[in-house]
């Protein structure tokens, strides 16, 4: 029986590391704010849906004005 | 995107401010900068994405004012902070801030370099919109500038009317006041 405790415990010490070792290798680590922000923007899906409505928003618009650079530079 | 307003017939370079593969292009290159600052300044997704067309739209109508003094994700920025302003001011969301606020981070005990852990990368989002949340709203834009590595402390510095050394000093304290709001939330 005292033996049973003991590999109980052997397992349950085991299956304890190996769940922090799992741990350790999905935790991410960042030294600065910035770097957090950098990896969640790095990380986030711009939705498609964003571009379909600006193409349609787009189209109802009057044409832009030519640029005074263009203007200058370009017939 | 293989551009949304570059489909559009009948404009070309000639009569549009940028030929309609240029404003696609534009749109490639900023548009997650650009819906990511709307997505963690407002902090709710649909308005980002309202917001993000908004901006698009306002640059595409304001294209002939562009002058190149400024980098475009600079501009886009400008016209993004505004709109993001002008949304919150209407919807009274305004967050306050009083000094008292600012004590208890400076007296807390998380350090600006120590590290931030996270375990589950799907966790990561909310923790980070819960602490920009309890930040500041010139906490918040400081960092979320200041990590797009395009932007350099000058162009910061001039989208928040401050010199770069007042970014370089004041970001001391935005990080600190993150590391502190972010430990909390987990």
């Amino acid at each position: 029986m005292k033996r049973q405790t003991k590999l109980t415990s052997t397992g349950q010490h085991q299956l304890h590391a190996a769940e922090q070792q799992t741990q350790e290798k999905s935790a991410l680590e960042f030294a600065t704010a910035e770097e957090l922000l950098r990896y969640d923007a790095d990380h986030t899906t711009v939705p498609a849906s964003i571009a379909r409505r600006l193409q349609e928003s787009a189209a109802t618009l009057p044409r832009p004005a030519r640029p005074w650079w263009r203007r200058l530079f370009k017939k | 995107m293989n551009g949304p307003v570059a489909e559009r017939e009948g404009l070309d370079e000639a009569q549009a401010g940028l030929a309609p593969s240029e404003f696609a292009d534009l749109y490639t290159a900023h548009s997650r900068a650009i819906y990511y600052l709307a997505l963690r300044f407002l902090g709710d997704p649909q308005k980002a994405e309202d917001a993000t067309h908004d901006v698009f739209l306002k640059a595409f109508r304001k294209m002939d004012q562009f002058r190149g003094d400024a980098s475009w994700r600079t501009w886009l920025y400008r016209i993004a902070i505004n709109h993001c302003r002008n949304l919150q001011q209407s919807w009274h969301a305004r967050h306050l801030f009083t000094n008292a606020d600012e004590a208890v981070w400076e007296n807390a005990e998380a350090k600006a370099d120590s590290p931030l852990r996270v375990l589950e990368t799907k966790e990561l989002g909310e923790r980070i919109q819960k602490a920009l949340d309890s930040l500041p709203e010139e906490y918040r834009l400081l960092l979320l500038l200041v990590a797009d590595e395009e932007m350099s402390y000058e162009e910061v510095g001039s989208l928040t009317d401050q010199s770069p050394d007042a970014v370089r000093g004041k970001l001391h304290r935005a990080r600190k006041a993150f590391a502190v709001l972010f430990k909390k939330s987990s």
